[in-house]
C-alpha cells in the first residue's frame, strides 16, 4: 500500500535533485528549471498533507482543501517568476553573450 | 591677634599681576607703572602697620593672624589658607615689599625700552605675591604653594627674553633643578603628615616626633632648600639665571627667593633642633657651598656671574647660621644681605645699562671717573658691607654667624657613626669657623677685585661706547639700599640687651638647639678682630693684583701661576659638565629610548597602526567571501540550512 | 494494487526525468525532460485525488511555463561550443552535499516519525465528496482566500509588464 510517506519521500527526492541542480549547474536556464523542480516538490508535499491530514489537526475552514489552494498559488507565482527570470536571462545574454552564471560576478568586492 | 585685612598683603600684588598681565599690552605705560608700583607699595604700608602692632605685643604670641579660608578638607586633613604675621615673617614682609618696591622703581628705568615691559611687571608682581604668600603662610602646604609660585616666576623671568635660546634654557634649567628640590620638600611634608597628621606650624610645634621622623623630615625639607637657595649640589642654576634682566637677579636671586630656604629652616627651627644630625649636615653643606662659591667667584669676568657666585656663597653663610642653631644670626644676615646684594646687583645693572649691554669686566674700568658717580659710590658702600672692612651691616651679620659657629654646642653630642664609641663631632663648630673665615678672606678678595676692575683704572672698552649714568629712578634705589646697608648695622649688633637688635626682637620666635648655651671659645673681641684682619687682607690681596692701572694683569698672573686651577674655576669646577654626563645625558637617552620603544613602536605602531592594520587585514580576508558567484552563495546557504536542520531537529 | 504499481511507475518517471533535467548539458534536452517530469507529476497528483491541480499542472506548467522556457532557449540559440563544460568546484560539491544531507536528514527523521504525529490514512471512499474537484477547490478559493486570489492577478500583471520591460532591448 502506498501511504503518505511514499509521496513525501518522492517530494524529498525531487527537492534534493532540484537543489543540487541549482548549486551545481552553470547554465542559467538549467538553474531556473531546477528551481521549478523544487517548487513542484513543494506542491507535491502540500497535496500529500492535504490528502492525508495529521490525526490531530482539525479541518480548516476549507475542509482540508487549503493545500490545494496553496498549490494553486504556488503554480501562479512560479509561472510569474519563470517569466521574469527568463526575461532577465535574455537581457543578460544580450550584454554578455553568455548564460553561465559563474561569469556574472561583477557584484563583488 | 586675629585681623581681617592681612590677606591684602599677598592679594594686592596678585591683582596687579592680573591687571598688568591681561590688560598691560594696551594700557598706557604710565598707568601700568602706577599699578605695578602701587601694588607693592601698599602692602609695604600695610606691613608697616602690622609690624607696629606686632612690635608692641610681647612674648611668643606676638602675631597678627588671619585665617583667610579653608582651602580644602579631605578626610582628616584640613588645609587652610592661613597667614601669620609675626616678628620673623613680618620683618621679611617689609624686606620683600620694601626692597621689592625699590627694584620695581628701578625697573621702570631699566626696562623702559623693552617691548615686553608689560609682561615683565606682571611677572614681577606675581613673584612678590607668591613670595609674600610663602613668608606669611602658617602651614606647610600653603607655604609650598608660594614656594612653587616663586619658582614659576623665576622661570618666567629668567627666560624673559625667550627669543634667545640660551636664555630660555637657563630658565628651564633653573626650573628643573628647583623641581628636584621641590620633590624632596614634598616628601618631607608627606613624612610629617604621615606621622603627625598635621601640616600647620602651630600644630607641628607641639606634635611629638621621634628622632628618626624628625631627622627624615628635616633632611627632606632641606633638600628643597638646597634647590631653592642654591646650595650644594643644586646650586648650578643660579649662575645661569643671570640670563634674566638684572633687576630680576637683584630681587629674586639675591634678596628674596633664594632666601626662602633659609626662611623655611628658620621657621621650622622647632623641627630642626629635634634633629641635630641634620643641622650638622645643613651647616657643613652651607660652609662648603660658601667656600666653593667664593673660590669660583674669583675667576669670573662677567660682573653678574661674580655676584651670582657671591650670592651662592653668602647663602651658604646663612645656612651655616641656621645649621649651628644661630637662627637669629642666620636670618639677620638674610636681611642685611638683601640690602647690600640688591644694591650690588642694581649697581651692576646701572653699569650694564650705561655701557649699552656690556657685562664683561674685561671691557670695563675707570667708570667712576667716566661719569657713573652714583653707581660707583653705592657699589663701593655695598662692597664695604659685604666684605666687612668696616663695621657696617655685613660685617656684623656675617661674623656673628661665624662666632656662633665657633661657640656652638649643638653638635656636642653628635657622633660620626651611630656607635657611641666613635669620635664626637664637637669639633665641627670650630672647623666651620675656620673654613668660614678663610672664605671671608676670599670673599673680600673677589669683591674688591670686582669693584676695582669695574670702576677704577683705565677704561678698557670699545671707544664708541660712551658710559653714562643711570636716570634717577635707578640711582635713587641704589642710594636707599646703600643707606640701608650702613644703617642695617644697628639691627644686627649682636646684643640681646639692646632693644633694637634683631637678636632681641626675635627672642621668642626661634627654638633653642640642644646641647646647652654656647661656650665662648674665643673672646668676642678677638673674633671680631680676626674678622677685620681677614677682610683687610683680602682687600690688600685684591689691591696688589688689581690696583688701578693694572687692569686684568692680575688675572693673567694668576693664570700663569696656576693654569690648571684657573681653567677649572673658569668652567665652575666642571660641575655642570659632570651633571651633564651623569644625569642629563642618561635621562635624555632614557627618554629617547622610551620614545622610540614605548611610544613609537608600541603605542603608535602596535596599538594604533596595528589595530587599524588588523582590521584592514581581516577585512581583506573576509571580503573574499563575496566573489559575486551566486551559486557559491547558494551553496553556503545550503550548508547553513543543513546546520539548522541538524541543530533543531536532531538536537531538539 | 493498481495504485501501487502506478505510483512506482510515476515515481521512476519523475525521478528519472528530474535527474535528466539536472544532468543534461543541452538545455533543450533538459527542458524536454522537465516536461516529461511534469506529466509524470500530474499522474502522481491524480493518485492523490488532486484532480484540478493535476490538470492545472499540465495546462499551466507543462503547457505554458515550459513553452516559455523552450521559446527562450530557441531565442538564445546557443551554439554547441557556447555551451560550457561543467566546472565542479569545491564549493559546489560542498553545497550539493549539504543539500542532499539536509533533505536526507529530514527524510530519516520522518521515517522515524520524529516530528509527525500519526497520519490518517484515509481510503478514497472516506474522503469528502468532491475532494479535489474543480467545484470543491473553487469553493475553497473563492470563499476562503479571495484576497490572495485577487492579489495573484495583480502579481501576474506585474510579472508580465516586468518581463516585457526587462527583455526588450529598447523601450
Amino acid at each position: 500500500m502506498v501511504g503518505p510517506l511514499h509521496y513525501l519521500f518522492l517530494g524529498a527526492v525531487l527537492f534534493a535533485l532540484g537543489g543540487v541542480g541549482v548549486v551545481v549547474r552553470r547554465n542559467a536556464l538549467i538553474v531556473l528549471m531546477s528551481i521549478e523542480l523544487m517548487l513542484n516538490a513543494v506542491n507535491l508535499t502540500f497535496l500529500t498533507f492535504s490528502r492525508f491530514p495529521l490525526v490531530k489537526s482539525a479541518p480548516t475552514q476549507a475542509g482540508f482543501l487549503s493545500g490545494h489552494t496553496a498549490v494553486f498559488f504556488v503554480i501562479a507565482v512560479a509561472a510569474a517568476e519563470a517569466a521574469v527570470g527568463l526575461a532577465i536571462v535574455i537581457a543578460v545574454f544580450r550584454s554578455r553573450s553568455s548564460v553561465n552564471v559563474d561569469e556574472f560576478d561583477t557584484l563583488k568586492f | 591677634m586675629e585681623v581681617s585685612w592681612l590677606y591684602l598683603i599677598p592679594l594686592l600684588p596678585l591683582a596687579g599681576a592680573a591687571v598688568n598681565g591681561l590688560l598691560g599690552r594696551w594700557l598706557p605705560k604710565a598707568w601700568l607703572y602706577a599699578v605695578a608700583l602701587l601694588v607693592v607699595l601698599l602692602p609695604f604700608c600695610i606691613g608697616v602697620f602690622a609690624w607696629w602692632q606686632v612690635a608692641h605685643i610681647e612674648g611668643e604670641t606676638a602675631q597678627v593672624r588671619q585665617l583667610v579660608y579653608t582651602w580644602f578638607s579631605v578626610g582628616s586633613l584640613r588645609v587652610d589658607l592661613g597667614l601669620t604675621f609675626d616678628r620673623l615673617s613680618g620683618t621679611l614682609v617689609l624686606v620683600v615689599t620694601g626692597v621689592g618696591f625699590l627694584i620695581h622703581l628701578y625697573s621702570v628705568g631699566y626696562m623702559d625700552e623693552d617691548p615686553g615691559y608689560w609682561r615683565y611687571f606682571a611677572y614681577l608682581n606675581l613673584f612678590v605675591s607668591m613670595m609674600l604668600l610663602l613668608v606669611l603662610s602658617d602651614n606647610l602646604v600653603a607655604m609650598f604653594v608660594g614656594w612653587e609660585g616663586v619658582g614659576l616666576c623665576s622661570y618666567l623671568l629668567i627666560g624673559f627674553w625667550y627669543d634667545d635660546d640660551a636664555k630660555a634654557y637657563a630658565g628651564r634649567k633653573a626650573f628643573i633643578v628647583n623641581r628636584i628640590g621641590d620633590f624632596g620638600f614634598l616628601i618631607g611634608i608627606f613624612v610629617l603628615y604621615l606621622y603627625t597628621g598635621q601640616v600647620s606650624f602651630q600644630a607641628l610645634k607641639v606634635a611629638p616626633l621621634s628622632l628618626g621622623v624628625a631627622s627624615a623630615a628635616a633632611a627632606l625639607l632641606f633638600v628643597g632648600a638646597t634647590g631653592k637657595s642654591a646650595q650644594l649640589p643644586l646650586y648650578v642654576w643660579l649662575p645661569d639665571a643671570m640670563a634674566g634682566p638684572t633687576p630680576v637677579s637683584a630681587l629674586i636671586h639675591a634678596a628674596t627667593m633664594v632666601t626662602a630656604g633659609v626662611y623655611m629652616v628658620a621657621r621650622l627651627s622647632f623641627l630642626y633642633v629635634q634633629a641635630p644630625g641634620v643641622m650638622a649636615v645643613v651647616a657643613v653643606i652651607g660652609v662648603l657651598t660658601a667656600l666653593i662659591g667664593a673660590v669660583i667667584g674669583t675667576s669670573q669676568t662677567d660682573i653678574k656671574r661674580v655676584l651670582a657666585y657671591s650670592t651662592v656663597s653668602q647663602l651658604g653663610y646663612m645656612f651655616v647660621g641656621v645649621g649651628v642653631g644661630a637662627f637669629a644670626a642666620g636670618t639677620a644676615h638674610l636681611i642685611t644681605h638683601a640690602f647690600f646684594k640688591a644694591c650690588l646687583f642694581l649697581g651692576s645693572g646701572a653699569v650694564i645699562h650705561g655701557l649699552k649691554g656690556e657685562q664683561d669686566m674685561a671691557r670695563m674700568g675707570g667708570l667712576r671717573r667716566l661719569g657713573l658717580k652714583h653707581t660707583a659710590a653705592t657699589f663701593f658702600i655695598a662692597t664695604v658691607a659685604i666684605t666687612g672692612v668696616l663695621p657696617i651691616s655685613g660685617f656684623f651679620s656675617k661674623d656673628e654667624i661665624l662666632a656662633q659657629a665657633l661657640n656652638t654646642r649643638a653638635f656636642d653630642f653628635l657622633t660620626l657613626l651611630p656607635d657611641p664609641g666613635s669620635p664626637r663631632l664637637a669639633f665641627l663648630g670650630p672647623a666651620i669657623y675656620a673654613i668660614g673665615t678663610v672664605t671671608a678672606l676670599i670673599t673680600s678678595f673677589y669683591m674688591w677685585r670686582c669693584y676695582l676692575l669695574t670702576f677704577e683704572g683705565e677704561y678698557r672698552g670699545p671707544p664708541e661706547v660712551h658710559p653714562h649714568e643711570a636716570p634717577w629712578v635707578m640711582t635713587l634705589p641704589l642710594w636707599v639700599l646703600a643707606a640701608l646697608s650702613v644703617v642695617g648695622a644697628l639691627i644686627v649688633l649682636p646684643s640681646r640687651q639692646l632693644p633694637f637688635t634683631w637678636e632681641h626682637f626675635t627672642e621668642g620666635v626661634f627654638a633653642r638647639p640642644r646641647g646647652g648655651a654656647p661656650l665662648e671659645r674665643l673672646p668676642e673681641l678677638v673674633a671680631f678682630g680676626i674678622a677685620l684682619v681677614v677682610a683687610w687682607a683680602g682687600f690688600a690681596a685684591a689691591w696688589s693684583l688689581y690696583a688701578p692701572g693694572r687692569g686684568l694683569q692680575g688675572d693673567e698672573r694668576i693664570a700663569r701661576a696656576t693654569p690648571r686651577l684657573r681653567r677649572a674655576l673658569a668652567s665652575a669646577l666642571y660641575v655642570d659638565a659632570l651633571y651633564d654626563r651623569i644625569l642629563v645625558k642618561p635621562l635624555w637617552a632614557t627618554a629617547r629610548g622610551l620614545w622610540r620603544a614605548a611610544d613609537a613602536m608600541i603605542i603608535d605602531g602596535l596599538l594604533v597602526n596595528g589595530s587599524a592594520q588588523l582590521v584592514a587585514a581581516v577585512g581583506s580576508a573576509l571580503r573574499r567571501f563575496q566573489n559575486g558567484d551566486v551559486q557559491r552563495y547558494a551553496a553556503v546557504t545550503a550548508v547553513g540550512v543543513l546546520i539548522l536542520v541538524y541543530v533543531f531537529l536532531v538536537r531538539g | 494494487m493498481a495504485e501501487t504499481v502506478l505510483f512506482w511507475i510515476f515515481f521512476a518517471g519523475v525521478v528519472g526525468a528530474g535527474a535528466q533535467v539536472v544532468l543534461r548539458r543541452n538545455p533543450i534536452h533538459a527542458a524536454m525532460s522537465l516536461v516529461a517530469c511534469f506529466f509524470f507529476l500530474a499522474g502522481v497528483y491524480l493518485l492523490l485525488s488532486a484532480h484540478l491541480i493535476a490538470i492545472l499542472q499540465v495546462m499551466v506548467y507543462a503547457g505554458a511555463v515550459m513553452v516559455l522556457f523552450v521559446f527562450v532557449i530557441l531565442l538564445l540559440n546557443l551554439k554547441e561550443e557556447e555551451l560550457g563544460r561543467e566546472r565542479v568546484t569545491v564549493w559546489k560539491g560542498i553545497g550539493a552535499l549539504a543539500v542532499a544531507a539536509s533533505v536526507g536528514l529530514i527524510v530519516v527523521l520522518a521515517l522515524r516519525n520524529a516530528y509527525s504525529g500519526p497520519v490518517r490514512d484515509l481510503a478514497v471512499e472516506q474522503l469528502p465528496t468532491g475532494f479535489g474537484t474543480v467545484k470543491a477547490v473553487g469553493r475553497a478559493l473563492y470563499l476562503f482566500s479571495v484576497l490572495p486570489f485577487e492579489v495573484t492577478s495583480l502579481l501576474l500583471t506585474v510579472a508580465i509588464v516586468g518581463s516585457v520591460v526587462v527583455a526588450k532591448g529598447k523601450i
